[in-house]
């Protein structure tokens, strides 16, 4: 069946355009999934205004965006690491948590916290790379099998979490910024740091979109996520792209820490691990190694998550991502943009 | 033709990965009891085929017959239950369980295989495990293995594991056998061996086969019937003297960029 | 140090051991990556436990039917993950056990953070009346020792039946599935039904373990149950190797002496900071061993080294 699923794979850029069913509404299947899934965050939205009020309704709905945009960057990364190099990454959760540890220790020396915020996303970087050299690529090289990427995965989380729980405790820690001001935008309100936070994330999810658009580096990623084989006849250099592509998924996991640590105000060294699961709610929503697709994935989970606010207790925020993971896993493996096989 | 000399029957079979159609409207029939052969040039969809054929694709269109039973879009292991058991293009053999396990493992109603079974047919697992023995053995031997039985089936070498998979495919007592690429890998003398023990199987009991090959002298002489695929369809069928004359044949084969 | 806080060590140890053969049914003898684990474990205890405290059943009872309960939910994450690829199952199972911690968590049924307490009077009670029958043997003051008793002869039984099973055609069947499923299914055997029966294994076993864990530790708490669990219970299994049921109860103790051993080595750090150490050690046995002994560190060389 390998031959199939590639062929599958290599083919779909064809798929897209040929073979249109004979319904009626047969062009609207030409528009791309990204259409659907905003008129229907719209009509949501609009359901919403209608049943809880504007005030309630735009208020989570701002709150949901400043969740969208850690989910969205640390789910960019997590899916990227599979889609070029077939892993799925339990450490990446881990790599939030070190790369806003880092933050917190470089503003201890005196450093401010903003360009400490950045120093760290260029540590996080360094180490997804170092990582990957004495690591990852070994065991590329010996063809280990799934089970021990997916230990050795395992294994490299617990390290990275309880290393910075060595270093500077189990406890929760403050993240030591101003949290009392806050802006007000029409009838609604959200903390001044809650705003930066949503303005950081939008921005960097646009700016990591047009990137992976646009830049060379971005297609070649893609092409490498895409199908491997192809990419390399096509004359990628691979090892490149791969190096890239955990400079770039370390980076911004290191970003998506330091937002969300931003926006709560306090951490402990578990945190990442625990945001893990809707990093890969979002992912898998996406279409599990579509860069496109986890960017627009986490939008909907911050989302989602805050809207529910609006009928739940909010401790069961946290559920709501777990309930899209296997509803996603129940209903369509694939995802909303996903083109690969899911079954067997 | 009538159910009774047909034992396989495939209708304007169809299947298509985004816009290339792998599998596009195939029919043929396989004769019961015949050695029929499955030829093409690379990429004409034989092996997407006998996927669709024994269920580990589903197709998108298109019947499948098997002894009159409609199989299409049946699972896997449905399909080797009624009878028809396939090999693959690249051997399978369980590497880290011996020759003998391997062979165990294929008959098919084995009481000791459910937990019910372990506890209720004791007496029964017993005595189907001792026959399985039995026939393990004894066609081990037929391809040279019995002495490899406990030896794990990945120290084989390649050809041995075409045989292995073969015995194997044949301890499950199938009705017919699909077999993809059986030469592939192997020396000539096993493989002269191998197809020798396939005509004689289908002289004592009936059995039928379809095979993939690619060398043109073992499908002259040994096949008695000839399916010819190219992109996706059947160009021609009929003894192999028909075949080999056929200017669609060497059309396909000559003509046109294989693959 | 005093024998019993070796044998708290062995009560560790054997419960991890029981709670890893069913990891080991899934890994070493399915080819299933299952990362639940943790999450069956506390379905079954807190079943138990609540089946005791709220509806006044006996333990007795109340075991066999949470097993079942464990049994169910595995069934219930299998059938639809299991029809996925490899990755979307780990997945799905370390997100069910996830859910499982975080209902048990919040739930008002479980007691929330609050936990359950109170339904080990039974056991307190066949503990005291053993404790009785070993005090002439001059053993009375080892209050852990009917426990852990218990726990290892437990584990002995679940051991010799899954060697009795997988010396069976049923074990033949799995083995070959973690070889090869499509091989498997080509010779007529519905790998998907044995997959869900070789779950449902590992989350009675995981309930097993989960019952020797409350009674140990005499309250049901949720963050006793979080994934890292799972992941102690895989580096059990690693060190003992893969495919091998004698390898778990070698990598459970090897693992519990290391993790206890610790703490004689004298070394200058606060308490937390050897916690932390333990768990890095663990990720660092996880990491090399896949590296290095595809096999496990213990396992044996042949089985796992011959595949694909």
């Amino acid at each position: 069946m390998q031959p199939n699923d590639e062929m599958s794979r290599s083919e779909s850029e064809a798929r897209r355009g040929g073979d249109a069913p004979p319904f009626l509404w047969a062009g609207w299947r030409r528009l791309p999934p990204v259409v659907y899934l905003a008129l229907g965050l719209l009509l949501i939205l609009l359901l919403l205004f209608a049943v809880a009020g504007p005030v309630e309704a735009g208020q989570s709905t701002l709150n949901g965006l400043v969740g969208a945009g850690y989910f969205a960057l640390g789910a960019v990364g997590l899916t990227l690491v599979y889609g070029v190099l077939r892993l799925v990454n339990f450490a990446h959760g881990d790599m939030l948590t070190f790369g806003t540890y880092v933050t917190l220790a470089i503003t201890s020396l005196g450093v401010p916290f903003w360009p400490a915020a950045v120093l760290a996303m260029i540590v996080t970087a360094l180490l997804a790379v170092l990582i990957d050299r004495v690591m990852w690529e070994p065991m590329r090289r010996a063809r280990t099998s799934t089970l021990q990427f997916f230990l050795a995965a395992i294994g490299l989380a617990m390290v990275l979490r309880y290393s910075v729980q060595f270093f500077a405790g189990s406890q929760v820690r403050a993240v030591g910024l101003d949290t009392t001001s806050s802006v007000d935008i029409g009838p609604w309100h959200l903390g001044s740091l809650q705003f930066v936070v949503m303005l950081v994330g939008l921005a960097t999810i646009l700016l990591t979109g047009a990137g992976l658009r646009y830049t060379r580096l971005g297609k070649e990623m893609r092409a490498v996520a895409d199908n491997i084989a192809l990419a390399e006849v096509a004359g990628i250099d691979t090892r490149r792209t791969i190096r890239i592509t955990w400079i770039v998924a370390g980076g911004l996991a290191a970003l998506a820490g330091i937002l969300y640590a931003t926006a709560i105000g306090s951490i402990n060294p578990n945190f990442g691990f625990t945001i893990l699961l809707s990093l890969f709610a979002a992912a898998v929503l996406g279409g599990i190694g579509n860069a496109y697709g986890a960017l627009a994935g986490g939008i909907v989970i911050g989302l989602a998550q805050e809207w529910s606010t609006l009928f739940f207790n909010p401790r069961w925020k946290p559920a709501i991502g777990f309930a899209i993971l296997i509803l996603t896993l129940i209903l369509m493996p694939r995802g909303i943009f996903g083109r690969r096989k899911a079954r067997i | 033709m009538s159910l009774a000399e047909d034992i396989l029957a495939i209708e304007g079979l169809e299947k298509s990965y985004g816009g290339l159609h792998a599998v596009a409207g195939a029919s043929f029939t396989v004769g019961r009891g015949s050695i029929t052969a499955l030829i093409g040039p690379n990429g004409a969809g034989k092996t997407t085929l006998f996927d669709l054929i024994t269920g580990f694709t589903r197709p998108d269109g298109g019947r499948v017959r098997f002894e009159g039973k409609a199989i299409a879009g049946l699972p896997p292991h449905r399909v080797a239950r009624l009878g028809l058991v396939r090999t693959f293009q690249l051997t399978r053999v369980f590497a880290a369980m011996t020759v003998m396990e391997n062979m165990m493992l294929a008959p098919r109603d084995q009481p000791g295989e459910s937990l019910l079974g372990l506890i209720a047919a004791r007496g029964r697992h017993r005595q189907s495990e001792a026959s399985s023995r039995d026939r393990a053995v004894a066609l081990l031997r037929q391809f040279n293995l019995e002495n490899k039985a406990g030896d794990y089936a990945g120290t084989l070498s390649g050809g041995q594991r075409k045989l292995l998979e073969l015995a194997r495919a044949l301890m499950a007592e199938p009705r017919m056998v699909l077999l993809d690429e059986p030469m592939a890998g192997v020396n000539r003398v096993l493989g002269r061996r191998l197809l020798d023990y396939v005509a004689e199987l289908r002289q004592s009991s009936g059995m039928t086969f379809l095979f993939v090959e690619h060398d043109m002298d073992v499908v002259m002489t040994r096949a008695d019937h000839v399916v010819v695929m190219a992109e996706g369809a059947v160009i021609s069928e009929g003894p192999p003297d028909y075949v080999r004359t056929d200017p669609r044949v060497i059309d396909a084969y000559l003509g046109r960029p294989a693959g | 140090m005093s024998v019993d806080f070796w044998l708290g060590v062995g009560v560790i140890a054997g419960i991890y051991g029981i709670f890893v053969l069913g990891l080991q049914i899934n890994v070493g003898f399915t080819g299933l990556i299952n990362l639940g684990q943790a999450g069956f474990m506390s379905i079954g205890a807190y079943a138990m436990g609540m089946l005791v405290t709220d509806a006044g059943w006996s333990i007795w009872t109340a075991m066999p039917v949470a097993i079942v309960i464990a049994i169910a939910a595995g069934l219930l994450v299998g059938l639809p993950s299991l029809r996925l690829r490899a990755d979307y199952f780990a997945i799905a199972t370390i997100a069910f056990a996830e859910i499982v911690r975080y209902t048990f968590q919040n739930a008002d049924f479980a007691g929330g953070n609050q936990g359950i307490i109170g339904y080990d009077q039974e056991w307190r009670d066949i503990s005291d009346w053993l404790l009785d029958r070993l005090t002439p043997l001059g053993l009375g003051d080892l209050t852990q020792l009917p426990l852990f008793l218990a726990i290892w002869i437990t584990f002995t039984l679940c051991l010799i039946l899954l060697k009795l099973l997988q010396a069976s055609p049923w074990g033949r069947v799995l083995k070959a599935i973690r070889e090869d499923e499509d091989a498997v299914a080509a010779l007529g055997k519905n790998v998907f039904a044995y997959k869900l029966q070789s779950l449902a294994f590992a989350a009675a076993l995981a309930a097993i373990a989960g019952f020797f864990l409350s009674f140990n530790v005499t309250y049901l708490y949720p963050s006793e149950f979080d994934p890292t669990f799972t992941f102690l219970g895989y580096a059990a299994l690693v060190l003992g190797g893969y495919a091998s049921y004698g390898g778990v109860a070698l990598g459970t103790v090897l693992l519990w002496s290391v993790m206890e051993g610790l703490r004689f080595l004298q070394l200058p750090l606060g308490t937390g900071q050897i916690g932390a150490l333990r768990f890095v050690i663990i990720g660092l046995i996880l990491i090399l061993a896949s590296m290095l002994r595809p096999q496990g560190l213990l396992g044996r060389k042949a089985e796992m080294q011959l595949r694909g």
